[in-house]
């Protein structure tokens, strides 16, 4: 190492120094990109976005809380809609007011209208309406995967 | 008797070869033993008689370690038990509760620690604030202990999920929900977290091993550079001390048959021999002996109410309902009233604020002014806007924790406290 020669590298110096640094970057970097691309799992075992309820008939009038997936599902005669009751602020589950036509929410007091929409408190979104379908063996599915507008039922 | 025997075994060939010095009856030897021994050179051989009086720091900080050292060995005890799996984490709760002898004092005392710990690191901080011990040199040790604060902050809050009780879970769903709304990594940062998208078995592991693993390993290796750092900033802070005024030394005649070396010759009329020089003395057995004695007042404060009330175990967790209200831990509160007003604001931007203005503090106020006394009167601003914001923050958790009812609806803490009808058809 020729130091102290007035900022003048020799070559082999210049080459040392360039490739011993690129080597220490490279060797820090992938080692910290690996790392944290090791956090992300790859594999997630969590229930299907898809959801396979009973048959329409099997629902009565009204609204009915569905546990598995934190979802209401409104009939209204021959219409099926449904709601999602996950709080769009930090992930409660809402509860049907009392009046039956919106959604309080106990950790944070966020309130939604009959659509969904927030009325007030703290929750930046309207509640999402995932889409119903029905299967092939006359059987209701409800997938989160898939949006509607509140509007937007299943007609039986 | 048993310091005679202690003694005797200092003496033999065994004894010297661990304890270089024995129970130290000289000052030479007193030097020795805090310079040669692991556990006790942590210290400097003297320190300054400041150190030695209570108002000075209160003991603040070295109870907050204290707190941590039980913490490490009750949870190392508790981990024998514990599994982290989602069908087992609450069963071996109550394993711990009914089956495991001295389980419940085990929990107990770790929750009691937990808690304890969170107040006296904060007072710690309030101490060096309201101290001025922060100012340079010591502005890179106040930065270290803003990352022990919030290192004890994620051990608490990681430590909170493991029971896997309606109250871990929940208090974790807003918890990470809260992370979910920092700008552009918000997202990301909340599925790295929970290793999914819910709060389910990836979630609890992750939390475990953090808990367990990564945090008190940084914790370990901060608290070392922390303590490390007093020392080679001079020990604790102190005010300007005037250069001590040389006194005339009397001439003595002193007999001339004797020779004298200049070994702790203190001012004053005679050589005194073994009195300490300057405002300096000997940490065995002044500092160590004060030491010891906290050491044991801590073990009291956490064991008398380890004894007296158990840790809280709520029911066991249910992802579909959570409890109305859902609250999170005791020092959460302010943060989850400021959350329920606006999670941007009150969950990312407030705390984020809070935490870059305590970072920033001592690179910009760094007037040596105040510096070792309580609350000088040269500091009014600082002291001002610190008070200030300190009890806004005691102000929304006394609100977030007995001032919110049911659906985190404002009430009063006497009216009769009714959980909400779950309305769900």
């Amino acid at each position: 190492m020729s130091e102290g020669t007035g900022g003048n590298l020799n070559r082999r110096d210049f080459i040392r120094l360039t490739f011993g640094w690129a080597a220490a970057l490279f060797a820090t970097g992938a080692s910290a990109a690996a790392g944290a691309r090791f956090m992300i799992p790859n594999v997630l075992y969590e229930p299907d976005r898809r959801y396979k309820a009973l048959k329409p008939d099997d629902y009565p009038e009204g609204v009915t809380f569905i546990a598995e997936i934190r979802t209401f599902l409104i009939r209204n005669g021959d219409k099926f809609r449904a709601v999602s009751a996950v709080c769009t602020h930090l992930g409660c589950t809402v509860n049907l007011s009392a009046d039956g036509k919106g959604f309080h929410c106990p950790c944070h007091g966020s309130q939604f209208d009959e659509n969904g929409a927030v009325v007030s408190g703290p929750a930046p979104k309207s509640l999402p309406w995932p889409a119903v379908s029905l299967s092939r063996d006359g059987r209701l599915v409800i997938d989160a995967s898939q949006q509607v507008p509140p509007s937007q039922a299943l007609v039986i | 008797m048993p310091k005679r025997l202690w003694m005797l075994f200092c003496r033999s060939r065994v004894g010297r070869s661990i304890f270089r010095v024995g129970l130290p009856t000289s000052n030479l030897e007193r030097m020795q033993a805090a310079v040669s021994s692991f556990v006790l050179h942590i210290h400097p051989a003297k320190v300054h008689a400041r150190t030695l009086k209570f108002s000075t720091t209160l003991g603040l900080g070295l109870i907050s370690l204290y707190l941590f050292i039980i913490l490490a060995a009750t949870g190392a005890l508790l981990m024998f038990y514990y599994v982290p799996a989602t069908d087992q984490a609450y069963q071996s709760m109550k394993d711990l509760e009914f089956v495991v002898t001295a389980g419940q004092v085990v929990r107990n005392i770790h929750s009691w620690a937990a808690h304890l710990m969170i107040v006296f690191v904060v007072l710690h901080m309030c101490r060096v604030f309201y101290t001025a011990a922060y100012k340079p040199p010591r502005e890179f040790n106040w930065l270290i202990g803003l990352g022990l604060f919030l290192l004890t902050l994620g051990l608490s809050f990681t430590g909170y999920l493991l029971p896997w009780d309606q109250l871990a879970y929940w208090a974790i769903t807003v918890g990470t929900g809260i992370a979910g709304y920092a700008p552009l990594v918000g997202d990301k940062m909340k599925f790295i977290l929970l290793g999914g998208h819910t709060v389910g078995q990836a979630a609890l592991i992750r939390f475990y091993v953090l808990h367990v693993v990564a945090l008190p390993a940084v914790m370990v290796i901060l608290i070392a550079i922390h303590l490390w750092r007093v020392r080679r900033d001079g020990g604790l802070a102190r005010p300007e001390e005037p250069e001590p005024t040389p006194q005339q030394m009397p001439a003595i005649a002193l007999p001339q048959t004797k020779t004298y070396g200049l070994m702790e010759l203190a001012r004053g009329t005679t050589p005194s021999v073994g009195a300490p020089a300057d405002d300096l003395v000997f940490t065995w057995p002044n500092l160590l002996f004060r030491e010891i004695l906290i050491f044991l007042f801590v073990f009291a404060l956490v064991l008398v109410p380890a004894i007296l009330w158990n840790a809280p175990l709520e029911e066991i967790a249910n992802p579909v309902y959570p409890p109305n209200p859902a609250k999170a831990p005791w020092y959460f509160l302010g943060l989850q009233e400021l959350v329920s007003h606006s999670a941007f604001w009150g969950g990312v931007v407030v705390p984020g604020l809070i935490v870059t203005a305590l970072a920033v503090l001592p690179y910009l106020d760094r007037k040596p002014r105040g510096v070792g006394v309580w609350f000088s009167g040269q500091r009014k601003v600082a002291i001002t806007i610190f008070t200030v914001c300190l009890l806004t923050m005691l102000t929304l958790t006394v609100i977030g924790r007995w001032f919110r009812g049911p659906n985190w609806a404002l009430q009063a803490p006497w009216k009769p406290y009714v959980a909400a009808e779950e309305r769900r058809p």
